[in-house]
């Protein structure tokens, strides 16, 4: 296991920091993810305009294997095993520093001849001023003077994670896959929110305009059992048990989450071809931290994934992958979250309950045409709600839902630049009094993509006020889907979808330093359903524009020490001035300003 | 309909929608024929024979006349008012689930009385662009909305069970019945109905060609409650024979409740299913096979309808003998769109009149005034986005009431389609915060004396002996010790703040409002001060209208508060607790109050808010709101302020102006 520690720590940033929902600094994805696995693996993608490297292995056979020739006497001390041999040279092993030889970094065993251990802790604090629309409590104010439904929108979030993880490791080199492996990634969570309104933060509008939590989540915990070695070249099967990381596909659009779940993995034919078998039953999270919450009950939910990675298809440097998702909820049960907002059902439409069952059909791509960068993701989703909350009426309305998503992502790079376009769509519902349901909705999105988390319409969960009890769009989510939370809500297929236009470019502007700017144009592919859960006709279907840009600041040019800010700027479009009313502008002549700001210090051993 | 402009493609879709749902609408008067309520009966008659569950059934036009009662052999002889949440009797209306006993020291209610409140539910809160049912109204009256959403503030329209109350002032009576009656008449509207509006399920609107006609009551099941689990398919056999009833008298889809959003949350229509119809009403024996005790027979009800009379022939809305139709004399020109008003003798009944407290020497509103208000007011209604009807980009319909500071009634007028239920309600919520708002009211609670009644309660008590002054200790408990005497400005909001069972309201765990009950007391039948100050009055009502032996009717006056004038309480008929007034100031005096009742109560806040706003603007005159400084809004109960008005999220149709009120 003599993985560089620094990569180490990077790869753990890369996993660990991903998938909080509420907090992580988020933009450390895009140079990592792998296909074909999981966030945790730390090889480290080619450059972009590199080909493959065309490599020949010699014939392996055993019988051409020379025997072991007889120890011969050294003129060398012995030493314990080969981990030790750079204490031979005077390097000497310091528990705090990752960048050399480190025993807790998994860089020597801590017992017998291949049990490792690695221990890492993550520093994650994100300050975060916005300006949200912000809808007044009708059961009290912050106030006197409030006589409008929309109040002052200005928020600040400040939340700090402490992640800590562990792994026990038994494994021999670092080209076979280890044998065992257990690890267990608890994370502190402190956060401190302040609103300007009453009833924001709590339901209780006497509870004020401050709101102190913290939470301890276990983000992972897990035993992965190396079962076998299928060829020479380690392509293997591995079976992992517990809290995991996963990702459905390269940019988090469908399920990306820590979750409990067994999951069969393993990979063939030289790693072309890698595989997911998997099942995860949802843990509910906690409110405020999004972090994982093991004194709640499980969810009803269960994810089934299957997906298939295949490499250089249709072209050598792009990678194809096949997936089918199933997931099921059963949760019929009032559920309400530590604020004292009803997350389940949802509050809107006749709040009686419902099951489904969706499944998705996907193909997702990531590479790269030459030396144009490309990613796709598609699925198209179908199943069964056992109640058309909309439809409200006599009797339980079962639907059908039958939604899709497309999304798209090119680039190209030129010497310290790279432009970036991007492109999604997710189907909206036409009819929400109807039996079908037509709005596409994900399991648990955490989307890597136009811009991510500094974009405002992505960072931000933004509530649907004066239609319900619900979301517009959800925090570190993308998809307008009316849900009351990715952490505690139902998926809603009735949803007015959403039309994405963007262009972005990156600037490495020095080693230490990157500027990622993005320009985002919004709409809602229909919206019949906001018209109706507003009984408000005529709402035109432009979101608004998006305007973004980070610096990301690496003092060391290693992930130990990151430091990002960035800004957005969110231009509200006729659509979003139907809907909501921006504090900076009450008397909608002008323009509607909403801004997100994000600061955000990586410290990592 | 509202003046249809757009934006353009969005032009054609909403003309054709718009076509569709209004052409047909309004274009005829329509009314009940005897045939069509025999129908009805008969529909109703044969799927409660179907289930072995006999009914009282009454049927009702759009403003209240009640043309049937019919009561099936063996129809339960009286109902049990319930809550069912285990509250025992002499708290509110309450009674003990499974006892017969007398709520106070009157009888039950008669299976009768029940179906007509129904009935009158279901035709009052209905109109032309929403069909609601008294399931509609269980929805909207709770301690949550939606029930069951914990934390969630109260039912928007909480409190409206107690409007439309046997003693308002307000309401036409049937025919005189030797105490002050009131106005009398055989055809006006709007009627009063004995037990106030009904949250029980088994009231539905009737409709003929998209218009609303009336509406039909059933009582068979022998409970007079409400449906507080909203998640599930509540089979009612009320519901259920009321829809048989109701065939071929449907509304529309398109407009019914379940489609109607507030909050985000769809409003309930009914739980019954088509299938859970065992008969074919258009099969169901004829009217004439049924009746004169073959089944059961047309019923007297004192005070609602004569049996000897037979079954009578609906209003027409819209025509002056329905005691609503359009301003015969031009007062609100100014407008510029039909306004509708009260007729009483073929003329206005409340036309814009100066006050008379206080005088206007003394500051009071002068007629002008008042018209101008109410005229502003409607043009807030016209040009607003209504919550509660559909098509989408409907306009606001309401009824205006203005009063002067001791409550009197100093003009109505309404917009053609508002529901009928509003126009009682608008002057409840004008006095309330006339009521409120006066420096006078802290010594008013200790005059409350019905002991001259049959119900003989002590002097300062009810007949379930509630002290009434005790109201006003629990208000100084949470608003200062000068509270209700220091010239605070309440608006109907407000009060309703105070009236809740959980302060803030909805907040479980937090205790009741002053004007409220404990939660474990609490109940849709026991409000607290708006139902203890009106308990005796339906007490005496109840026993009057089942012709208890030597009962004498309440008159014609709500409370038993300290009489201004004869025949007049600051609450004549009853206080109203959901939002939708503000009281009137001159120079920082009260003057008056303005009250809307119609359609989501934020629209009527800023239906009378900002119409009173308009108003104090057009003429400069010097009535407005009140000054920023005397707003209740001020006082924060354990850190949350109180609200004085909310004006809509998106206020206005053809409009992108929002924060309509902010800063006003």
């Amino acid at each position: 296991m003599n993985m560089r520690s620094a990569s180490a720590s990077a790869a753990l940033i890369v996993a660990l920091v991903l998938p909080l929902a509420a907090e992580a600094g988020k933009e450390l994805i895009n140079t990592s993810a792998e296909p074909g696995e999981e966030t945790l693996v730390s090889q480290t993608r080619r450059a972009p305009r590199r080909p493959a490297p065309e490599t020949t292995m010699p014939e392996i056979d055993p019988e051409k294997v020379p025997p072991p020739a007889p120890h011969l006497p050294r003129e060398f001390l012995p030493i314990p095993d080969r981990w030790r041999l750079v204490d031979m040279l005077g390097v000497p092993d310091r528990w705090w520093d990752p960048y050399n030889q480190n025993t807790l970094k998994g860089d020597r065993p801590i017992f017998g001849k291949d049990w490792f251990i690695n221990l890492a802790a993550i520093s994650d604090s994100v300050a975060e001023p916005r300006r949200l629309p912000t809808g007044r409590s009708a059961a009290g104010t912050s106030g006197p003077g409030a006589n409008d439904v929309f109040g002052n929108g200005d928020q600040f979030i400040f939340s700090e994670n402490i992640i800590l993880s562990a792994s026990l490791i038994k494994g021999n080199t670092a080209f076979k896959p280890p044998d065992f492996e257990f690890r267990i990634t608890p994370v502190i969570n402190v956060n401190y929110a302040t609103a300007e309104e009453a009833g924001v933060l709590k339901r209780d509008p006497r509870s004020g305009t401050h709101r102190y939590d913290n939470h301890i989540g276990m983000q992972e915990a897990f035993a992965d059992v190396h079962i076998r070695n299928v060829s020479d070249r380690y392509d293997f099967d591995s079976i992992r048990v517990g809290i995991q990381p996963f990702s459905s596909d390269f940019r988090g659009f469908l399920f990306q989450d820590n979750q409990l779940g067994v999951r069969l993995f393993g990979n063939r034919d030289n790693n072309i071809f890698q595989y997911n078998l998997a099942w995860f039953r949802r843990l509910d999270k906690d409110t405020n931290s999004g972090l994982n919450d093991l004194g709640k009950k499980f969810r009803e939910d269960d994810v089934y994934i299957a997906n298939l990675y295949i490499q250089d298809v249709p072209v050598v440097g792009f990678t194809s992958q096949f997936t089918v998702v199933h997931n099921r909820n059963t949760e019929n049960d009032r559920f309400f979250n530590d604020n004292d907002f009803q997350e389940r059902p949802a509050a809107i439409g006749d709040q009686r309950s419902r099951d489904y069952h969706v499944t998705y059909l996907g193909f997702n791509g990531d590479g790269h045409f030459g030396r144009a960068n490309l990613t796709v993701s598609a699925y198209y989703a179908f199943g069964r709600d056992s109640h058309n909350q909309f439809a409200g009426g006599v009797a339980g309305v079962p639907a059908d839902i039958s939604a899709y998503f497309f999304a798209a992502e090119p680039s190209v790079d030129f010497d310290w630049v790279r432009l970036r376009g991007s492109f999604l769509y997710a189907s909206g519902d036409s009819d929400p009094f109807d039996d079908k349901e037509g709005g596409f909705d994900a399991i648990f999105e955490n989307p890597q993509f136009a811009g991510g988390d500094t974009s405002f319409w992505i960072r931000q969960g933004i509530p649907m006020v004066g239609g319900g009890g619900v979301n517009l769009t959800q925090r570190n989510g993308v998809l307008a889907d009316l849900r009351t939370s990715k952490e505690h809500g139902q998926s809603n297929f009735i949803n007015p979808g959403l039309i994405l236009a963007g262009f972005g470019a990156d600037f490495d502007l020095l080693p230490q330093l990157r500027l990622s700017t993005n320009v985002n144009s919004l709409w809602f592919a229909n919206t019949t359903v906001l018209e109706t859960l507003r009984n408000q006709g005529e709402i035109e279907k432009h979101i608004g524009y998006d305007l973004s840009a980070a610096l990301t600041y690496r003092p060391f040019q290693t992930q130990n020490v990151v430091f990002r800010l960035s800004g957005a700027l969110f231009i509200a479009g006729l659509g979003f001035k139907d809907l909501f009313v921006s504090s900076a502008d009450p008397t909608g002549t002008g323009k509607d300003i909403y801004y997100s700001v994000l600061g955000n210090l990586v410290l990592a051993y | 309909m509202t003046a249809l402009r757009s934006w353009g493609r969005w032009a054609a879709t909403v003309a054709v929608v718009a076509a569709a749902f209004c052409a047909p609408r309004g274009a005829a008067a329509q009314n009940l024929t005897v045939n069509d309520v025999e129908r009805i009966i008969a529909g109703a008659v044969a799927e409660a024979r179907s289930r072995g569950k006999p009914a009282s059934i009454a049927v009702v036009d759009r403003v209240g006349n009640v043309l049937a009662v019919f009561q099936m052999n063996g129809a339960p002889a009286r109902v049990r008012v319930t809550s069912k949440r285990g509250i025992p009797r002499t708290h509110g209306l309450e009674q003990v689930e499974d006892t017969f006993v007398t709520i106070g020291a009157a009888n039950s209610p008669s299976s009768r009385l029940s179906a007509i409140a129904k009935a009158v539910t279901g035709a009052y809160l209905s109109s032309s662009g929403n069909a609601f049912t008294t399931r509609t109204a269980s929805q909207i009256v709770q301690e949550h909305f939606s029930p069951g959403e914990l934390f969630a503030p109260s039912g928007p329209l909480f409190g409206v069970q107690f409007s439309q109350l046997p003693c308002s002032d307000l309401s036409v009576r049937q025919a005189t019945n030797g105490v002050p009656a009131g106005v009398v008449s055989a055809t006006l509207g709007p009627k009063r109905s004995p037990l106030g509006l009904s949250a029980d399920p088994g009231g539905l609107p009737l409709y003929k060609n998209n218009v609303v006609v009336g509406g039909i009551g059933v009582e068979a099941d022998g409970f007079y409650t409400l449906d507080n689990r909203i998640e599930d398919y509540d089979f009612d056999v009320d519901e259920v024979i009321a829809i048989a009833g109701q065939q071929r008298f449907e509304p529309d889809v398109n407009y019914r409740a379940n489609r109607i959003f507030v909050d985000g949350r769809s409003l309930r229509y009914t739980d019954t299913r088509p299938t859970d119809l065992q008969t074919n009403p258009v099969n169901a024996p004829a009217f004439a096979t049924i009746t004169g005790g073959v089944v059961g027979d047309l019923a007297n009800v004192q005070g609602y309808f004569s049996a000897a009379g037979g079954i009578v022939a609906g209003q027409t809305y819209g025509q002056a003998a329905s005691g609503f139709a359009a301003d015969p004399n031009g007062t609100f020109n100014f407008v510029g769109q039909t306004v509708f008003v009260l007729f009483s003798g073929g003329v206005n009944r409340f036309p814009p009149t100066a006050s008379t407290t206080p005088t206007v020497a003394n500051g009071g509103l002068t007629a002008n005034e008042v018209a101008t208000i109410l005229g502003n007011a409607l043009k807030v209604a016209f040009a607003g986005r209504a919550q509660i009807r559909r098509p989408l980009n409907s306009h606001i319909q309401v009824t205006v009431s203005v009063v002067d500071a001791s409550g009197n009634v100093l003009g109505m007028a309404r917009t053609p389609d508002a529901p009928i239920f509003g126009t009682d309600v608008s002057l409840q919520k004008a006095r309330s915060a006339a009521f409120f708002s006066n420096p006078a009211a802290a010594a008013y609670f200790a005059t409350y004396d019905a002991s001259g009644t049959q119900l003989a309660p002590s002097a300062g008590q009810n007949a379930n002996g509630v002290v009434i002054a005790n109201f006003l200790s629990g208000v100084r408990n949470v608003l200062g010790p000068n509270a209700l005497s220091d010239g605070i400005a309440f608006g109907a909001r407000t009060i309703g703040n105070l009236a809740r069972p959980f302060l803030p309201d909805g907040f479980e765990g937090a205790a009741a409002g002053p004007l409220s009950r404990p939660f474990d007391r609490w109940s849709i039948f026991n409000t607290g001060f708006q139902l203890d100050t009106v308990f005796d009055n339906i007490a005496l009502h109840v026993r009057f209208a089942d012709a208890v032996g030597g009962a004498i009717d309440t008159g014609a006056t709500c409370t038993f508060f300290t009489q201004f004038a004869t025949n007049l309480t600051r609450l004549s008929n009853g206080l109203q607790i959901f939002a939708g007034s503000v009281p009137v100031y001159r120079r920082g005096v009260l003057i008056g109050g303005v009250g809307v009742s119609g359609d989501g109560v934020d629209q009527d806040d800023m239906v009378g808010f900002l119409g009173l706003n308009d108003a104090s603007g057009a003429l400069g005159t010097g009535f407005s709101n009140a000054p920023h400084s005397l707003r209740a809004d001020r006082f924060a109960p354990g850190g949350a302020n109180l609200r004085y008005v909310q004006c809509p999220f998106k206020p206005f149709l053809n409009s992108r102006h929002r924060n309509a009120c902010d800063g006003k």
